[in-house]
């Protein structure tokens, strides 16, 4: 490994940690929900959730974008990144979801800013400013990685890997599991992870899909819920 | 009807534990700067409902109107009250500067912190001033337990000195461990029940945060 990959490695690690300020402990991604209206969930089932996450709704939409945000920030196409915040924001079809995402999203963008002098970045934010942009997160963070110079493969990883972290914190936290399963959860996952990540990698904005209906009508009743520990 | 837009609106963070009186201190501070011409908008971070935030936005806003419904917002924090206002303050500061983007004619914003333990510190990004408070009822040991609430904030606030006799607490103890512990930093002893000492607050976060600035725009303009 030479010097380039260890920096690309360490701004993996950076970006993935939760120690990242970009606000994702706050999401249970629709878990609270289910929790209140079922309060006997196994960590099993946790792990089910979060495989139909991946597979109906964050891989096929999520990922496709981030990796396509990444490759637009790497040929300097910033049109095309303009056009993928759009599509993006309007397919988060539950409000506080897509808030949280244009939050999160502006939030990771401007840390990066602090250290990492990017032109994409600043046209982004700049685009931002006036309103041409959300923010969405999927697309802010594959701007990010592009100016942390990772490449599409490990930021795919760290993207999912972020994901489950965020699921699986906000499931111990409401005492669903305990410190032992999260970490089993996250290591069982690590196969469709990759999975997903490989089979998503050369995908273009053309095959975004999701199908997850279920899991959109208990992020709604979130939306309505009294008392909560969690934005989403 | 002018004012300056300046870097950013003065941020006052509110932090202390569970049931220590930080929305109540709010509803008794809010007023008194209200009727100085100051205009205000209210963050209440909770750890598990937006209660304190529906009460204030009633009690200030609907029943009184000292601010606009839409300027009192609750944030849920995921279980996280101290990661919310320190090490990640992001969703904090994002409500804040869309606050700000929209209403840059705001004299003050004030940030309250879910209820935590007293090690509660804000980051500077996101407040410019930092009232710890704590209550009687806690026991007259609580400003001698120190932690970096207690020690580093601006203005210590100690409530319900109402409290003291019937819970054996001395309030000269308080005292002298807050001086001794907090050296020429001030502390306040407070009974927001019947608003003692709301005023001596409210003085600091005119002269210590506001640097004793008139408001950007006067009551008559704002509603008129």
């Amino acid at each position: 490994m030479n010097i380039d990959d260890m920096r690309q490695d360490l701004g993996m690690m950076q970006i993935s940690d939760s120690f990242f300020p970009t606000g994702l402990y706050a999401n249970s991604n629709g878990l609270e929900s289910i929790f209140q209206n079922n309060k006997k969930i196994t960590h099993l089932e946790v792990g089910k959730i979060i495989e139909t996450q991946l597979k109906q709704q964050i891989g096929p939409t999520d990922l496709i974008v981030m990796e396509n945000a990444l490759k637009f920030a790497s040929a300097r196409e910033f049109d095309k990144i303009l056009e993928l915040d759009m599509k993006m924001n309007s397919l988060k079809n539950i409000k506080e979801v897509r808030e949280a995402s244009k939050r999160s999203g502006i939030q990771l963008v401007r840390c990066i800013r602090e250290f990492i002098k990017d032109e994409i970045i600043e046209e982004y934010l700049r685009c931002h400013q006036i309103g041409m942009i959300s923010g969405a997160y999927p697309v802010s963070f594959g701007l990010c990685a592009n100016a942390l110079e990772i490449g599409s493969q490990k930021a795919g990883l760290m993207f999912l890997y972020g994901f489950i972290v965020s699921v699986v914190g906000a499931a111990s936290r409401m005492g669903i599991i305990q410190h032992y399963q999260a970490q089993k959860i996250i290591h069982e996952l690590k196969p469709l992870i990759a999975q997903i990540v490989s089979e998503s990698i050369d995908k273009s904005t053309k095959e975004i899909w999701q199908f997850a209906p279920h899991l959109e009508i208990l992020q709604m009743h979130h939306e309505r819920i009294d008392y909560k520990m969690f934005i989403t | 009807m002018v004012w300056q837009m300046t870097d950013r609106i003065p941020r006052l963070g509110i932090g202390g534990p569970v049931g220590s009186g930080k929305s109540m201190l709010i509803e008794r501070v809010v007023p008194v700067l209200a009727s100085k011409g100051y205009s205000i908008s209210i963050i209440s971070n909770d750890v598990i409902s937006k209660e304190d935030a529906d009460r204030m936005r009633k009690n200030l806003a609907t029943d009184r109107g000292l601010l606009p419904e839409n300027l009192v917002i609750g944030i849920a924090t995921g279980g996280c009250p101290h990661t919310a206002i320190r090490e990640d303050p992001s969703i904090n500061i994002s409500v804040i500067e869309e606050i700000e983007e929209k209403h840059p004619e705001l004299d003050l914003i004030i940030i309250e912190s879910g209820g935590d333990n007293i090690t509660t510190t804000f980051s500077p990004s996101l407040a410019d001033y930092f009232i710890y408070i704590i209550d009687v009822a806690g026991g007259d040991k609580y400003p001698r337990k120190r932690g970096l609430g207690i020690e580093s904030c601006d203005l210590l606030v100690i409530n319900k000195i109402d409290l003291a006799p019937h819970v054996g607490a001395d309030l000269n103890v308080m005292e002298q461990d807050a001086v001794r512990i907090r050296k020429d930093k001030p502390y306040v002893f407070v009974n927001c029940k019947n608003n003692i000492g709301i005023d001596k607050v409210s003085e600091h976060i005119v002269r210590d945060l506001l640097f004793d600035s008139p408001p950007k725009v006067t009551l008559s303009n704002r509603h008129g």
